[in-house]
């Protein structure tokens, strides 16, 4: 297995009550994983503990045979070498396009980082807009941007926080479309929180639904 | 008239339109007298001592710019991103500061390090210790950088600190995500996110220290606003006073034009909607020490340890200062805070609500100008009053002879309505902005709703915008009351004579070698002020709720 989540418990400081509780995953190579769960089911959290934004009470987090977390260690999130869009895209209003890519790939060579800036704007379909900054694109290719900073640096893993909940209902249907294919092009293992069942069929090979009580059912989805 | 277009011809628009005449005017009369040929002082202050006077200044606002931006943005990093021992204490105490008036500040510090003060009277009887003087001598051009970087501080710290906390914390996390350290981040995002807001800091601080006239005076430091004092009371000499003035005012447009340049033209917004505040990092060991010690150094330079030294002198004088004279002092200052604080408070109402309703371009270009008067130092402002004051004597002369026949030619001039009329001018922007945010919050629909109901602009005022303004005119109030009641070089330039107030009386105490006895004033100043950075709280609190 690629990804090993085992026994993932945590709770929030300020609440008593565990949001994931002894929570089990297991994903392999290059596969797509949806977590389907209404809001406060602890998916959004999910993700956080996965990228070491958060701290396990309890539980190990294990990526391609690397211990992300156990009870003895813990990598901080520039340790990780996961990759993570976020629902508001965080891309940093100050920098262009390119500086936003570039951001994660101080440890390539300057040659490297051209190159690799140049693959993940044609991935992405976004090589002429390099120079332009956040507010001068539109909801859609700031998604794609935060998507090719995501990817630049070759993260293990990629995590998607409800990538499609800052879009209008009309694009959406096209813009899930391009990042399932964009994501499936770059063979890369991802995880995606929705609460949409119908983003999870569409993009992902395999549906996780949390409830609140953080029981998990897994069902194959229609891919 | 320009100014005046039949078409919005109203009492708002009138009143508005007077109230934004008498700030251009007593502006712009500091500038007519260049026209004319200069006194023999001016070529004397010209030839001689007016390098002295733009180095020293450059040399005051360049380091107390600098240090103010250092301490200040590093007080604010701190505070909004580590939790360390007494952090929440901390998160208000750095505010504090701002209470107490650059001036009095000097006072105390000199009081307490001069020969007779607490620090080298211990040494020596305790310790049979003396200290070289010079060591602690601080009435110098650095001591005035120490000073009103200890007490302008706040203005950097509070607007970068509110500016840090309402970033998205995926700025942060993804940051990290993407592989930089913590301190990498406050360089590349952090920092160059937040220049907009360091500069806005920076730039009241540097407002703030071309305004002072008790520090620099204090320390016998030549700058323009000592300068303007010199030729106005020293050699009685107006022309030179105005020339020095305008020449301040030009440097004034200067660091307002660069605080432009600076900032940028580029609006950095966050993309986001939805602002999750970056999660406080937990200090431990050495580096939680570290930052409480940082902390409370700062803390007790710039506000316990004078506020100590106050209250002991006090314990000592009290005795002496509160005779009945302090009590018409008292009176004093409040009446005057009261009667300017009202008309601008006033003021503010209708120029803002003329801008609401009009929404021209006329409407903005007041309330650009309303603001601007907060920019030009108190001398500068003092000056054109004056000038303004006279010149309005000598043409009303011939009504003061209808009235009585034995009149003085000088009535206006010699009256208070001259010194109140320069607080409203100074003071303006500061009641002008607390009334319009209101009018934001508030908005237009419930004005529109009542307007289809059949009511009035003036009646629709009355019965629904003032009842929902009311925070907004308690705040703005209470911010200008006391922005009057500490202000000082406007004040002793315009006051009329015999008439005193708090600040003024701490002043002088100050210059008759008789700091303790200043001690009374200033700790009162000092708790008004404490008052209105509690309401300020208050106020911002509520807002990001």
């Amino acid at each position: 297995m690629y990804v090993q989540i085992r026994n993932l418990t945590f709770n929030y400081k300020n609440s008593e009550e565990a949001i994931l509780k002894d929570f089990n995953l297991s994903i392999t190579k290059g596969e797509i994983i949806s977590i389907l769960g209404q809001s406060g089911s602890g998916k959004s959290t999910l993700l956080r503990l996965i990228a070491g934004l958060e701290k396990p009470n309890k539980g190990s987090i294990i990526i391609d045979k690397k211990i992300m977390a156990d009870q003895n260690t813990f990598l901080f999130p520039e340790e990780r070498g996961v990759g993570m869009v976020f629902q508001d895209y965080a891309l940093f209003p100050h920098f262009n396009v390119e500086k936003n890519i570039k951001y994660g790939l101080h440890a390539f060579s300057n040659k490297e980082q051209s190159k690799r800036l140049k693959e993940v704007l044609e991935l992405v379909n976004l090589t002429e807009f390099a120079k332009r900054y956040p507010h001068e694109l539109s909801g859609g290719q700031q998604q794609r941007v935060a998507l090719a900073r995501a990817l630049a640096p070759k993260p293990s893993v990629l995590l998607l926080d409800e990538p499609f909940s800052n879009l209008d209902a009309g694009l959406k249907t096209k813009i899930r479309g391009e990042l399932g294919k964009i994501i499936r092009q770059s063979g890369i293992t991802s995880i995606f929180v929705t609460h949409d069942l119908e983003d999870s069929e569409t993009i992902a090979d395999k549906v996780v639904s949390l409830d609140i009580s953080s029981s998990i059912s897994m069902k194959t989805g229609t891919r | 008239m320009k100014f005046l277009r039949v078409k919005h011809l109203n009492i708002w628009s009138v009143f508005s339109f007077l109230f934004v005449l008498g700030i251009i005017l007593s502006n712009l009369l500091v500038f007519t007298s260049l026209l004319q040929p200069p006194s023999e002082n001016w070529q004397h202050i010209k030839d001689y001592l007016l390098a002295d006077y733009i180095s020293n200044t450059l040399l005051l606002i360049t380091f107390t710019g600098l240090f103010t931006f250092l301490i200040g943005t590093s007080l604010a990093w701190l505070i909004s991103f580590y939790d360390f021992p007494l952090r929440n204490f901390y998160k208000w105490a750095f505010i504090l500061p701002l209470a107490i008036p650059a001036y009095i500040g000097a006072y105390t510090y000199t009081g307490l390090l001069n020969y007779t003060g607490i620090i080298q009277s211990f040494l020596r009887n305790s310790f049979n210790f003396h200290v070289n003087p010079k060591l602690f001598d601080i009435m110098n051009i650095w001591g005035a950088v120490f000073i009103f970087t200890l007490f302008l501080l706040p203005y950097v710290y509070t607007i970068v600190s509110s500016f840090f906390q309402n970033q998205s914390a995926s700025l942060f996390e993804s940051a990290r995500i993407l592989g930089r350290k913590p301190l990498n981040i406050l360089f590349t995002v952090l920092l160059p996110l937040a220049r907009p807001a360091i500069i806005a800091g920076v730039s009241l601080v540097v407002l703030e220290v071309l305004n002072d006239y008790g520090l620099v005076q204090y320390f016998g430091i030549p700058t323009f606003s000592t300068a303007i004092f010199k030729s106005w009371f020293g050699m009685g000499d107006i022309d030179s006073a105005i020339r020095l003035a305008a020449s301040l005012l030009i440097i004034v447009f200067f660091i307002l034009a660069l605080e432009k340049l600076l900032r940028g033209k580029r609006r950095v917004e966050s993309s986001t909607a939805k602002i999750r505040s970056i999660p406080l990092h937990k200090l431990s060991g050495y580096k939680s020490m570290l930052a409480f010690t940082y902390s409370f150094f700062i803390f007790s330079l710039s506000f316990l340890i004078p506020l100590l030294q106050l209250f002991y002198w006090s314990l000592i004088t009290y005795s002496n200062v509160l005779s009945n004279k302090f009590w018409q002092l008292l009176w004093n200052s409040i009446f005057v805070a009261l009667v300017a604080t009202c008309i601008i408070v006033f003021a503010s109402v209708i120029i803002a609500n003329f801008q609401r309703i009009s929404g021209t371009k006329l409407s903005k270009t007041y309330s650009k100008i309303t603001t601007f008067g907060y920019s030009i130092p108190g001398a500068v402002i003092a000056i054109g009053v004056m000038v303004l004051f006279i010149n309005l004597d000598q043409k009303l002369f011939w009504f003061y002879k209808i009235v009585n026949p034995e009149s003085a030619k000088l009535v206006l001039s010699m009256s208070i309505a001259m010194l109140i009329f320069a607080y409203v001018i100074r003071f303006l922007a500061i009641g002008f902005n607390s009334v319009q945010t209101g009018f934001e919050k508030v908005g237009k629909k419930f004005f529109e709703a009542s307007r289809t109901l059949g009511m009035t602009t003036t009646k629709t005022f009355l019965r629904i915008d003032l009842p929902m303004l009311k925070p907004a005119l308690v705040g703005g109030f209470v911010l200008v009351f006391v922005d009057v009641l500490k202000e000082l070089p406007l004040t002793l330039i315009l006051r009329p004579f015999n008439f005193d107030t708090l600040a003024t009386k701490v002043y002088q105490y100050a210059n008759d070698e008789m700091i303790p006895e200043a001690a009374v004033p200033s700790l009162i100043i000092i708790a008004v002020s404490l008052i209105s950075i509690y309401f300020l709280n208050k106020i911002t609190m509520k807002e990001e709720r």
